[in-house]
């Protein structure tokens, strides 16, 4: 039996298995275990992102992607319609189309409000969306968003992310020395005695239930 | 048509009224004429510093309900012919002028002047709108304290809110130790948080105190290191391009003295 019949190939998104030749789904299923069986522990947790080669039907992908998530430990990313399947070999294309299924998986689709300029104390700015801010936002400043809020300057104010209770909402600027952040319901201070400096890039998203500043 | 210039702080006490009577008698120095318009209706102080309390008899509520005419509620000073006041009315208060009205004012005391300054109240309220309205240029004074910087972003906003672009900022009282020593609020950290242009810098000066007590405004005084600094502020005003005082500087006294004013800052 040609082990060679199956071949991954590695994109930055994921493994892509391309089914060579023309065994039938048995074989393929075999040969994937040879492969997979000796190294399991190196693919578990791999992500793999699709299928070409040989046309598989749906039963045979699911069943394929049941015995890779249960018995190898790796995952299997969209699922049919998406992902599986054309007779072409062009796996750029496939991936190519994959990562526009992949981004979305990270981004939030809102209206966004871009201003720019200094926002200043007693200035409040509400948006229904994600705000952008070009220039720093001052102490005494407040910025509530029902999404995201992004400075690109020094955020010094104070900033409330997920104003209706989206954990999922983050506050991120070039330097993070807030008041106060806010994300859904969950209030973060800054330390007494003077924000931390950090000099670099900080996002503030939510963990384990608090928020948490990390650099980005 | 002469210049309305307003200057205001938000929060009290950082020396709106020193600085606008020293900014507008070092006009007057520079021979341009000058009126000072105290806006504090029920507090008002600029007669005190001016030390022209004892001439006052008409007053700018006076003048806005038309009690008396224009030229009556003015008081020429003691020192320039081309320097007057008018004094704020100390039995009203805020609300017995509305924007509108001070508008009107401004305008007729800019056809006979070149510069009219305007003395604004603290706070955000009537006051301070009335202080504004007729303006077309605007001076904030701070402290190097965290909440008068913080009063005067709010200042900032409303300004600019106001259609008062570029408003200009004088920090006031600077203690040249207290900054070496990193116990003060150095001037960049200051103009970074308000993001506008910078004035000027006067030192903290205990001629200032005595001066004002006086009646006399420091700028006159050419031993006053206020005084220096304040003339510097005028000449800028006027469109001079004069470099800034040096504040980082590990000379003695005397030398520091010296050589404070021949630097440029950056």
């Amino acid at each position: 039996m040609a082990k060679n019949e199956i071949v991954f190939k590695g994109t930055k998104d994921g493994l892509h298995i391309l089914l060579k030749g023309d065994s039938s789904f048995e074989e393929f299923k075999n040969m994937l275990d040879e492969k997979i069986r000796p190294s399991k522990r190196f693919f578990e947790g791999a992500k793999i992102i699709g299928f070409s080669g040989k046309s598989i039907r749906e039963e045979e992908y699911l069943e394929l992607k049941s015995i890779i998530e249960n018995q190898y430990g790796m995952e299997v990313i969209g699922d049919y319609n998406t992902l599986n399947v054309s007779n072409s070999y062009d796996i750029e294309e496939k991936s190519k189309k994959y990562n526009e299924i992949l981004e979305t998986r990270n981004s939030v689709e809102e209206k966004g409000l871009f201003i720019r300029g200094t926002i200043r104390s007693g200035q409040f700015i509400k948006f229904n969306g994600n705000i952008t801010i070009i220039g720093d936002v001052n102490p005494g400043a407040y910025l509530e968003a029902k999404s995201s809020i992004i400075v690109m300057g020094i955020m010094r104010g104070t900033a409330h992310a997920g104003s209706d209770g989206n954990y999922d909402s983050y506050i991120a600027a070039f330097r993070l020395e807030p008041m106060q952040l806010r994300i859904g319901d969950i209030i973060a201070r800054s330390p007494d005695g003077g924000p931390y400096k950090s000099g670099v890039p900080e996002i503030a998203v939510v963990k384990r239930g608090m928020i948490i500043v990390e650099p980005y | 048509m002469g210049e309305v210039i307003v200057i205001t702080s938000g929060k009290g006490g950082v020396g709106k009224t020193t600085t606008t009577a020293n900014i507008g008698t070092g006009l007057a120095l520079e021979g341009k004429s000058v009126v000072l318009l105290d806006a504090d209706i029920g507090l008002r102080n600029l007669d005190v510093v001016m030390g022209l309390e004892n001439r006052i008899v008409y007053d700018l509520v006076d003048v806005v309900e038309k009690t008396c005419r224009l030229k009556q509620g003015l008081i020429k000073d003691k020192r320039f012919p081309n320097l007057f006041l008018m004094p704020a009315a100390q039995t009203k208060d805020k609300s017995a002028v509305t924007p509108e009205q001070m508008m009107e004012l401004t305008k007729n005391l800019a056809e006979e002047f070149e510069y009219v300054l305007v003395d604004s109240p603290a706070g955000i309220e009537q006051g301070f709108k009335n202080a504004i309205a007729g303006a077309s240029r605007s001076i904030v004074v701070t402290t190097p304290e965290v909440s008068a910087v913080r009063d005067a972003d709010r200042i900032i906003g409303l300004l600019e809110a106001n259609d008062l672009k570029n408003p200009q900022l004088l920090i006031n009282r600077i203690k040249l130790e207290m900054v070496k020593r990193g116990d003060m609020m150095n001037i960049d950290d200051i103009v970074d948080i308000l993001a506008i242009d910078l004035l000027g810098v006067v030192p903290d000066d205990e001629q200032i105190v005595i001066s004002t007590n006086r009646g006399e405004p420091a700028i006159v005084d050419d031993r006053s290191l206020a005084g220096q600094a304040y003339r510097n502020i005028v000449k800028r005003i006027l469109g001079d391009n004069i470099p800034f005082m040096s504040l980082d500087t590990d000379e003695g006294l005397i030398t520091k003295i010296a050589r404070v004013f021949g630097f440029v800052r950056k």
